[in-house]
């Protein structure tokens, strides 16, 4: 009988055990890549956990969303290396998108879970942090051309601070082509602050940002296709 | 009735002329006062003038001292961040491990410069309304500590894969936190405010609730001299009453404004006072007309619990919160009690 690889995975990430799940991702790369491991098990097991998560909201911890983020921040480390170490340049398939907390939002968690879900899908990532200023987020978005921005909050009062960000893609002729993605525990809370600051979208964990993201990606290019 | 009266009898499930009631007006009180929040948060004399104001505007039934947990923080080294219209937060921490975190000698509760802000704040506070409002002094448990001084981040990875250190660092704070309860009760605190983050299912899994938190819970609140009210800390509560009953000195539970009250009455027992659930940052986006009808529901809802003392959940009121709406809410609470009479 075949070893559950990703049943083994998906155990260890409801056991909020980062340990084990790293120990899993050892004993399999002995017979394949890291890079087969994002594929064939990260992915599957992250779906599974994110089904959980949509599913049993109440059910699933902080730990194990952000146990489930460290592991998949791990595996893309160890490809990065085992890349780093053939000599082969690291590619992206996605992208680039712009992250970072609002301004004067100083709790990083959930971002940092986003980065590590976004990267893990393939997603070519900007984070620019904690306590970003609106002009900060869009300078980056020009600089680097993304199309999608991800702004993270926790509380509702740094919250409205995504307001700043809708205003300065208006100011900057940017609306429609740029996509403001929010996300942090308020905008869980009362999802209809989403539209009331300013927000194109949110998912209900980070674990979901990556479909988020690729819905926002599309919707910039069909909305960007039709003012050409 | 006087409020601490209306307050004692809510423990003892007694009769009273209306719902004891508690408003987190912490912050609002600069407000009021017209005080800049970099001096409210720094002159407890300037805090004290704000809650004053709270009380003489709306007569809430508890007084608190600052809800400004990030000074914990401040007193281990962690930097904060003022702002002009909330709370200040912590935008640097002082350690970046639980186990760096061990170096950090323990602030002194005696003469630490923001732990005398926030007692002193309680003894001129409770010296005043003695007799009269009982004084909350606001605190977080030993496993909340943490996250102030190292953040959530390197928490977690201690609690989750480093648990000898954890207990260790656990072990080195909980005298600390102790020590601080005990001397705001010594200054004039009727009860002490303590949210238990870190020991909630929401937050962390099973092991480490039954193998640290809770009995640093246990070891905490029992050496604590004076009642507990476990706030929920922006955690629900509801679902998971079972990690928490049976702690000691426990009297009551602040629920997040999510939980279900009657959930919660379920979950509790008839003994324990029940404290919720108005969500209160989110009342400046109501009108006097639908904080109305919200209060009214949650009324009805405890309608016979004799136990239950109306409060708002979660952060402050924030200070774009309208007069009115607050208000209301006093309105609608005092208009019960002229209902049941």
């Amino acid at each position: 009988m075949s070893r559950d690889w990703s049943g083994e995975l998906v155990s260890c990430i409801r056991g909020a055990d980062r340990v084990a799940a790293n120990a899993i991702l050892t004993d399999w790369a002995e017979t394949r890549t890291y890079e087969e491991a994002v594929t064939h098990l990260l992915t599957p097991a992250l779906e599974h956990f994110g089904k959980l998560w949509a599913d049993k909201g109440g059910e699933t911890s902080l730990a194990q969303g952000y146990v489930a983020a460290k592991v998949a921040e791990d595996l893309i480390g160890r490809v990065l290396a085992a890349r780093e170490a053939e000599g082969r340049t690291v590619e992206t398939k996605l992208g680039p998108v712009v992250v970072g907390n609002v301004e004067e939002d100083y709790h990083p968690l959930g971002r940092k879970m986003l980065v590590a879900f976004l990267r893990s899908a393939g997603w070519e990532v900007h984070d620019l942090g904690v306590d970003v200023p609106p002009e900060v987020f869009l300078d980056k978005v020009q600089e680097v051309d993304a199309r999608v921005v991800g702004a993270s909050a926790m509380m509702f009062s740094t919250a409205k601070n995504v307001v700043g960000i809708r205003q300065e893609i208006e100011r900057r002729g940017l609306t429609g082509r740029v996509q403001l993605a929010v996300g942090g525990a308020v905008f869980k809370l009362r999802p209809e602050l989403v539209q009331e600051f300013g927000g194109d979208g949110t998912a209900p964990s980070a674990l979901h940002a990556p479909a988020l993201f690729e819905e926002l990606w599309q919707r910039s290019l069909s909305l960007d296709s039709v003012t050409k | 009735m006087k409020s601490l009266e209306r307050v004692f009898a809510t423990v003892g499930g007694q009769p009273k002329d209306r719902p004891a009631f508690v408003l987190n007006l912490s912050l609002y009180g600069s407000k009021l006062a017209g005080i800049p929040l970099q001096t409210y948060y720094t002159d407890s004399k300037a805090y004290v003038e704000g809650q004053i104001a709270v009380r003489e505007v709306f007569g809430p039934d508890l007084l608190l001292s600052p809800f400004l947990v990030p000074a914990i923080g401040e007193a281990f080294g962690s930097e904060v961040t003022a702002y002009k219209h909330q709370v200040p937060n912590i935008r640097r921490f002082s350690a970046a491990s639980a186990l760096d975190a061990m170096k950090i000698p323990l602030p002194d509760v005696d003469s630490h410069p923001r732990l005398m802000y926030l007692r002193e704040t309680i003894r001129i506070l409770s010296a005043r309304y003695q007799g009269e409002v009982p004084v909350v002094g606001v605190l977080v448990s030993p496993v909340d500590i943490p996250p102030l001084v190292i953040g959530v981040e390197a928490w977690l990875d201690a609690l989750l894969s480093e648990p000898d250190t954890a207990r260790a660092l656990m072990d080195r704070w909980t005298p600390f936190c102790v020590d601080l309860a005990n001397a705001m009760l010594g200054d004039g605190a009727t009860l002490i405010a303590a949210t238990a983050n870190f020991a909630n299912p929401t937050i962390v899994p099973p092991r480490v609730i039954q193998g640290i938190a809770r009995p640093v819970l246990e070891a905490a609140f029992s050496s604590m001299k004076g009642p507990i009210i476990l706030h929920h800390g922006g955690a629900l509560l509801s679902p998971h009453l079972e990690t928490y009953l049976g702690l000691p000195n426990v009297a009551a539970y602040f629920v997040d404004a999510r939980d279900s009250l009657a959930e919660a009455r379920r979950g509790l027992g008839e003994a324990p006072v029940l404290i919720g659930n108005l969500h209160a940052p989110s009342l400046e986006s109501e009108t006097p007309e639908s904080v109305r009808s919200q209060c009214e529901a949650i009324l009805v809802d405890r309608a016979g619990d004799s136990r239950f003392l109306f409060g708002t959940s979660g952060a402050d009121v924030s200070l774009a919160t309208s007069p009115e709406v607050i208000q209301t809410i006093v309105d609608t609470i005092c208009l019960a009690g002229i209902g049941a009479s």
